[in-house]
């Protein structure tokens, strides 16, 4: 069980998926975040915009439990990390869904079997998440290509496998970090609206990138980090969807 | 058909079955000279010839032969006949030796049975011969020298040296499967950022090289087998599948049964430890 306390809980059964109060975090005698406060909701996008080494991706360590705050309170998915056990916190990275900037596959997989891999973790057999899958390889827009081994896709299509994997046991919270890295603005703005359509089914999505301009894919809670302070900047409606449309 | 080895990684399979191979083969190579060593003890310590001085004659060897068939140790107790004297020297000294031209011999062969090492055997064997009133000295009686202890220290000699060197084969393993775990590394990544735990995760790796011990053990194990087979057919002479049957006992087949196994654990535990070390590395960044 998850070693919390009750007003955790509580925020959490109110939708604060991610709350940050007064938190540092770095690695070893550098300190990169300093004072971060920062607050994530259900059904809710945050975009967190800054120019490079301004500690984003430091930022979305500390959100999948990879970096320990130095100071201050962490709680995410109602569990002050903190506090939490070894156990407790895998079993609550099990709930986040994330994208590297860099993300890393079994190679020598197929994108199918990578997509699949939280599924299988969590204990589903391939007769459970077949049909799970193959609708979130279409979900992607991956194709036949998802029967292919990771080693041999392009970039894009690596991208869209991480997403489709990010999505694959339907998080509570969705991490990506500079999604859009190394695309077309196209495709770019194609994959975030793809991260960001996920708020409908009440998943929180928080997104790190260098690209201020995908503020405008839909409704996102904008936020500015610059050297290590993450200031909030406002809402945008954003422009209609294609759906919207 | 499928492919049974399907799966395994080739390079650490060949590797962790040559381990096996070498392991067993020294385990068996040991065994054998364990058995060479007891047989050489017990043919040593079980005869002995009496050679009579008081009284001379037919009535000193047969009083003799009486008081040996009471003497403690002895089992059994024959004159050396002629015949047998001639065959033995020309056994021992190569040359062509004539029953008829050896002197009236005063000897008596005796078989002993297995005693502990702090029994005096020939000290009783000639005194049970002086209570029945006959002066003999044993010849070739079992003591410390002479080879006497050797079989011992071969034998201690044959079991370290084998659990040296398998353990040396262990720690190749160990690290062979560690091997493995360093081309597992991205799963043990990936794995960890989807919310593996540790054990989990270091599981996955461990079970992979624990199941490549084990096949690569049992392949190593037969074919060192096998070989032991090879060498026993060419060194015993006319020996056949059928007699060796009989002469293996259940204990020599140890090392071929043991070997699989301890490839097993041996990669599971460096798989295991390595995978756990990536796992630590993937979840702390800080």
């Amino acid at each position: 069980m998850p070693r919390t306390n009750p007003v955790d809980i509580d925020l959490y059964e109110r939708g604060a998926l991610v709350r940050f109060a007064g938190v540092d975090a770095g690695y070893g005698a550098a300190t990169v975040l300093v004072g971060i406060e920062f607050e994530a909701r259900k059904g809710e996008v945050a975009l967190v915009t800054g120019p490079a080494a301004a500690g984003k991706t430091t930022f979305q360590h500390l959100l999948r439990l990879a970096l320990e705050p130095r100071s201050g309170r962490a709680v995410i998915l109602g569990v002050d990390v903190g506090r939490a056990s070894a156990r407790t916190k895998a079993d609550v990275k099990k709930r986040i869904g994330y994208v590297a900037e860099n993300p890393v596959f079994i190679e020598h997989w197929s994108a199918f079997d990578n997509i699949a891999m939280p599924l299988r973790l969590i204990g589903q057999k391939p007769r459970d998440y077949d049909d799970d899958v193959r609708e979130l390889v279409d979900f992607v827009g991956l194709g036949d290509a998802a029967d292919i081994t990771v080693e041999k896709l392009s970039n894009a299509e690596r991208r869209r496998v991480a997403i489709a994997r990010a999505l694959a046991a339907k998080p509570d919270l969705i991490l990506a970090d500079d999604p859009t890295a190394g695309m077309s603005p196209a495709d770019g703005r194609r994959v975030v609206r793809l991260l960001t359509e996920m708020r409908r089914v009440g998943a929180g999505v928080i997104i790190t990138s260098q690209d201020e301009s995908l503020a405008d894919v839909g409704p996102i809670n904008r936020w500015r980090m610059d050297r290590g302070h993450l200031s909030r900047v406002g809402y945008d409606g954003g422009e209609p969807t294609e759906a919207e449309e | 058909m499928r492919n049974p080895f399907a799966g395994l990684e080739r390079a650490l399979f060949w590797t962790l079955a040559f381990a096996a191979f070498a392991a067993a083969a020294v385990g068996l190579g040991a065994r054998a000279a364990d058995r060479i060593a007891v047989a050489y003890e017990q043919q040593r310590s079980n005869y002995a010839i009496v050679r009579v001085l008081a009284p001379e004659g037919e009535e000193g060897l047969a009083a003799a032969q009486a008081a040996l068939n009471a003497a403690p140790h002895v089992t059994s107790a024959a004159p050396m006949t002629a015949g047998r004297a001639a065959a033995l020297l020309q056994q021992w000294g190569g040359s062509d030796v004539q029953a008829e031209d050896l002197p009236p011999l005063r000897l008596i062969e005796i078989e002993l049975a297995p005693a502990p090492a702090h029994v005096d055997v020939p000290g009783d064997i000639v005194a049970a011969l002086a209570q029945g009133g006959v002066t003999a000295e044993l010849v070739g009686a079992p003591d410390s020298a002479s080879g006497g202890g050797l079989s011992g220290i071969v034998r201690q000699i044959a079991l370290w040296g084998a659990v040296a060197f398998a353990a040396t084969m262990a720690v190749i393993v160990w690290l062979a499967a560690r091997g493995l775990a360093a081309r597992r590394r991205e799963m043990v990544t990936v794995m960890c950022d989807l919310g593996a735990t540790q054990g989990q995760a270091a599981g996955r790796v461990a079970d992979e090289a624990a199941r490549t011990g084990l096949a690569a053990g049992m392949v190593g194990g037969v074919l060192a087998g096998f070989a032991a087979l090879v060498v026993l057919l060419l060194v015993i002479p006319g020996a056949r599948l059928d007699t060796l049957r009989d002469m293996i006992l259940p204990i020599d087949l140890l090392p071929i049964a043991a070997v699989p196994l301890g490839a097993a654990i041996f990669a599971g535990a460096g798989a295991r430890a390595a995978a756990a070390s990536f796992h630590r590395q993937a979840a702390r960044l800080g």
